[in-house]
Formats: C-alpha cells, sequence, structure tokens
C-alpha cells in the first residue's frame, strides 16, 4: 500500500494522481487503536475528583466564537461525508453539497483568522517553548489552553488550511454558478492538488477522531459545555488552568 | 496504448443458472465481468484497459432469455439478442419503438450477437477513456475531452460534471421513453429500478453508467403495457448509417387524444451521460394540436438549458429538428 496513487497521462508519462485512498481504513483504524489505548491508560489511574460546575462562572468562549466554531465543525463534517462516502462506494450527486460546504468552511475561517489576529489574543492559541513544560511538571497548569490542546489547534489549523487551498484549485476546475470550468491546470499540478486534498482529509478524519474522543471524556465535558454554554466553573478554571496565565474577560 | 492480438488471462465461468451467476457476481464483485454479447466486453479486454479476474457469461441462462407476456406489459430477458427483439411480433406490434432502436443499433452482425441488456449497460465511448487514459471516468483528475483542443464533437450537451461522455445505447432511449422499469438481481435480493433513474450521470458516479452495483446483474426489463400501440418516433442521426453511435438521436412516445397531444415522452439520446428526457417539451406539448406554430414552438425547447462544448454546437438546432420530426411523424 503506496502513499499515493499514479497512472499514465494522454503521453503515457506516469502522473500523480492523488492520495491511496487505501490509507482511509489504516488512518481509521490507528486512530481507533489510539484512542483505546489511551481510554485503557486513563481506566488504570486514580480518578482525580472533579471539580463543581457550581458556583461563579468564567467566560472562556464568546458566544460568535462558538457560533464560528460549530458552523466549522458541522461544515467539516459536510465536506468529509460528501468527499469519503462517495469514495467507499455510496453514490449520490455530492459534488455541489461538497463545494457548498467548502465554500462555508473557507468563509468561516477567513473570518475567524481576521478575527483571532485582530480582536483577540492570538498568543493564547500559539504553542511556545515554555508548554513543553507542562507534560512533565504536574505544578505547572496552563493558560487558557493546554499543550494539547493547542496542538490539536495547530494540527487542524494546518490540515484544514491545506484541504482549502488545494480544494479552491480544484474548485476552479468545475461548473459553478460564478464561473464555467476551465480545465485549465496541467494534470501534474491537478494531480499534486488532489495529493494535497485527500492527505489533509484523512489528517482531519484522524484528528476529528481524538477531537470526539478527547471532547467526550468525562473530566473533558466541562469544555464541551463550554462550547455551547461559553462558561466554565471558577472551581474548573483553578484545577485545570492558571489564572496567572490566562486572564479572562469578565466574570459572569 | 499497445493492442494485443490475444486475449488476456481471464478466469470463465459459463452458468446455466441464474443463482449460479448471481453467486458468482456476488464472489468476484468489482473484479468480474458480466458477459452477454461481448461487443463492448472485447474491445476493452484485448485494449488491455479494464482488468477483470473473472468473466461471467450470462448466455446460457434461459431464464434470462425471450419476451414474455406479464399481467401489465411484457418483460425481456436482458440476454435476449437484439435481432430476436427486432423479429419479435408482439414487440412489434405493440412497441414499435423498442423494435426501431435495436434496428439502429451498430450492423447486423452485432446486432445478432448483441443482447438486450449488454446494450443498456455498455460503457461510455469517449475515446480518451476508451484509449485507456485516467481521465475522470477512468479515475483520474481530468477531462481531456473537455478542454479547449479536446475532439467533443461527439460529447455532451446536457449535464456535464467533470465528464462530458454520452450515453451510447440506442435502446435506452426507447427504454426511458417507454417507462419500462428494469428488474436487477443480486444474491438474495431483488430491486426494480425506474428506467429514468437506472442510468446515472457523473455527477452521482462518475465511473459507472448505470446504478448497478457490483454483485448485481440487470436479469430483465419491463415495459408497462401503457405505451403500447401508441404513436412512436425514433430517429438516430450519426456519420454514417451503419456501425456508428448516434450524434443525436429521439425516441418519442406520443399518446394522441383526437388531434391533440396528450401524455408524451421524448428522451434523447447522445446528448447527455443519460437518455436525456425533455420534460419542458413534453409539458409544453400536452394539449396541443400537431399545427406547424405548435409544433416549431414546442422543439424549440428541446435544446434549453444545452451547454454546447467547443465544437458539438450543432446539437442544439439537431434536437429541435428530431423533436419536429417526432411530432409530425
Amino acid at each position: 500500500m503506496g502513499i499515493a496513487e499514479y497512472k499514465n497521462d494522454v503521453w503515457g508519462r506516469e502522473v500523480l494522481l492523488g492520495v491511496s485512498w487505501e490509507l482511509l481504513w489504516l488512518v481509521c483504524v490507528v486512530a481507533l487503536v489510539i484512542v483505546a489505548l489511551h481510554a485503557m491508560y486513563m481506566a488504570t489511574r486514580k480518578r482525580a475528583e472533579r471539580p463543581s460546575a457550581a458556583g461563579k462562572q468564567v467566560k472562556r468562549h464568546e458566544l460568535i466564537d462558538r457560533v464560528m466554531h460549530w458552523v466549522m465543525a458541522i461544515s467539516i463534517i459536510a465536506l468529509v461525508i460528501t468527499g469519503v462516502l462517495p469514495i467507499i462506494g455510496i453514490e449520490f450527486a455530492w459534488l455541489t453539497l461538497h463545494w457548498i460546504s467548502g465554500l462555508i468552511l473557507t468563509a468561516a475561517v477567513l473570518y475567524h483568522i481576521v478575527r483571532s489576529v485582530l480582536q483577540k489574543d492570538l498568543m493564547a492559541v500559539w504553542i511556545s517553548a515554555d508548554d513543553f513544560k507542562e507534560p512533565f511538571d504536574e505544578n505547572i497548569k496552563p493558560g487558557k489552553y493546554s499543550l494539547a490542546q493547542k496542538g490539536m489547534h495547530a494540527a487542524v489549523t494546518i490540515a484544514t488550511l491545506l484541504v482549502i487551498v488545494s480544494g479552491l484549485f480544484m474548485f476552479a476546475m468545475i461548473d459553478t454558478p460564478w464561473w464555467d470550468r476551465t480545465n485549465a491546470l496541467s494534470e501534474s499540478t491537478l494531480g499534486w492538488m488532489f495529493f494535497i486534498h485527500g492527505l489533509s482529509t484523512l489528517g482531519l478524519i484522524a484528528l476529528i477522531v481524538f477531537h470526539l474522543y478527547f471532547t467526550l471524556r468525562p473530566e473533558k465535558l466541562f469544555y464541551l459545555r463550554s462550547m455551547v454554554k461559553g462558561w466554565i466553573s471558577e472551581e474548573e478554571l483553578s484545577a485545570n488552568h492558571d489564572p496567572e496565565r490566562w486572564v479572562t474577560d469578565e466574570s459572569t | 496504448m499497445a493492442s494485443f492480438d490475444v486475449m488476456p488471462d481471464v478466469q470463465l465461468f459459463q452458468p446455466a443458472e441464474l443463482d449460479d451467476a448471481l453467486n458468482l457476481a456476488d464472489r468476484y464483485a468489482e473484479d468480474g465481468w458480466l458477459l452477454g454479447g461481448g461487443q463492448d466486453t472485447y474491445g476493452w479486454l484485448k485494449d488491455r484497459a479494464k482488468h477483470p479476474q473473472a468473466m461471467i457469461d450470462l448466455n446460457g441462462i434461459e431464464a434470462l432469455r425471450g419476451v414474455r407476456q406479464t399481467e401489465n406489459g411484457i418483460e425481456i430477458g436482458a440476454v435476449t439478442r437484439l435481432r430476436d427483439i427486432i423479429r419479435d411480433e408482439t414487440l412489434k406490434r405493440d412497441f414499435g419503438l423498442l423494435v426501431s432502436a435495436a434496428e439502429k443499433v451498430a450492423s447486423p452482425q452485432i446486432r445478432n450477437a448483441g443482447t438486450l441488456g449488454g446494450n443498456l449497460v455498455q460503457d461510455a465511448r469517449c475515446w480518451y477513456y476508451r484509449r485507456g487514459l485516467s481521465c475522470y471516468r477512468a479515475g483520474g483528475n481530468t477531462c481531456y475531452a473537455d478542454t479547449p483542443e479536446g475532439m467533443n464533437r461527439e460529447h455532451c450537451i446536457f449535464g456535464a460534471s467533470r465528464c462530458v461522455a454520452v450515453s451510447p445505447s440506442d435502446t435506452a432511449t426507447a427504454i426511458v421513453a417507454l417507462d419500462a422499469t428494469m428488474v436487477v438481481q443480486s444474491v438474495g435480493r431483488q430491486r426494480l429500478v425506474a428506467a429514468e433513474d437506472f442510468f446515472v450521470g457523473p455527477a452521482t458516479h462518475i465511473t459507472r453508467m448505470t446504478s448497478l452495483e457490483p454483485g448485481e446483474i440487470l436479469t430483465a426489463v419491463r415495459i408497462p403495457a401503457k405505451w403500447a400501440g401508441k404513436k412512436f418516433y425514433f430517429e438516430k442521426v450519426a456519420d454514417r448509417n451503419a456501425w456508428d453511435f448516434a450524434l443525436v438521436s429521439i425516441a418519442a412516445a406520443i399518446s394522441m387524444d383526437g388531434d391533440t397531444i396528450g401524455d408524451s415522452r421524448f428522451v434523447c439520446g447522445g446528448v447527455a451521460c443519460t437518455p436525456h428526457r425533455l420534460r419542458n417539451v413534453e409539458a409544453a406539448a400536452r394539449g396541443k394540436t400537431l399545427s406547424d406554430e405548435n409544433v416549431e414552438a414546442v422543439s424549440q425547447l428541446a435544446s434549453k438549458g444545452a451547454r454546447p462544448l467547443r465544437a458539438n454546437g450543432f446539437k442544439l438546432p439537431l434536437m429541435q429538428n428530431l423533436v419536429q420530426r417526432a411530432m409530425r411523424a
């Protein structure tokens, strides 16, 4: 099983066709095995007492950020479903749904980037050298985001940007309400776009598995609540974060 | 690309019972190749452009052969020869549209060997694809026909979605016009598919022409009595009178109510990846007389929404003229 697929072009030259979709099953299995191993490891550990959700509430996510998070999440899920189901043999007219979802994701990501740069503390989610001390010293608590959360964000950012950029090149090759298909890119260039698009999709699938798993872990459920309702409790904050490193905007 | 004098090494199965064929189709799935008359098959295999492991010859299965009367029309076995369809008295009397379409398939030799099922499920004839190139339809990333230099005189003007190949089947247009139902079987399952839904375009499945899944066999075509004995018209425009595929064809079934048109079904071949039903023509024709003005006005709708490629703009007036000829016949 290779990482890429090749075929011959009109002149008989071998050109890159895209990612090898046999990797899809490997990615799913590996991701699920990692999740299972982590779950078993966590089951052997002594369960720490969970901080209470009662008491004073601290705002973690603004409403607009929560909305954009769910818009991005739904559009990524829609993209994976419309993109991958036909590959595994479930056929339907997927292309229009796929590019509409892609445009929604692109718009949401652009908004998120602009807001993060202009209106928010971009460095709060940026990985720094100090963050790597976190896993090795129980006394060091993270700021707003833990190293794992920052790592997940960075990985999703890279995969999403790659899938968007490659997707936009492929978008130019099909009919849309705004332009007619052009077939202007060479086969080898398109092959690279398909390869990047496929590879980043495989990465996103693995990241979705990890994200869902860690979101639904009992000790992390308060993060899910904060992405729905916007807040965590003061006790949850002090148990999981360093208030010195996370200056909250306001309390509710 | 090299062509070879001998067939590739393929395991041949010649089941005599449908159950055996279904089991083989199920076992080999995408690696199996269902063989009817072989007129679309042997070229693929000889050019080494398709590589099935096993060939399942359906010709020995008596249950898949012949024309049978049913409670509500007729049923035609999928491996019934086109020649037998052309000679069948019931079909000639009640469903002359299918007979006319079958008469226009390729050449006498091919009609002697070719089957109805094979003609219906045959693959696209786009030469870039048939040449074995890695186009969209072959699982690649591009369409060679849909480029500024592409040779696309024969390609589609409706329903392009990356691929611009057309449905090459003459009988498919007639089957859709007659509102037929396809009987599709697999191990332990039978499904009935309206002919119109049986053929799929590239937006749904870019590497297939029909909704047949691996492991499924088209076993029969059922034509309802509704259209028996109605006014029919079939015409195929091609570069040659014989042994050629349609540039544009039309199959029309028209129910006349005195001098006015009642229900009708107009279906064009050679213009889309599936038999292309002219619903706007059908709607506009309903209740109209066959006056020159009406025929002219209705026919103009035939090509509405068409998106011609570089070299096939001629198909638009051709479609309109064929609709006129079908109405005036």
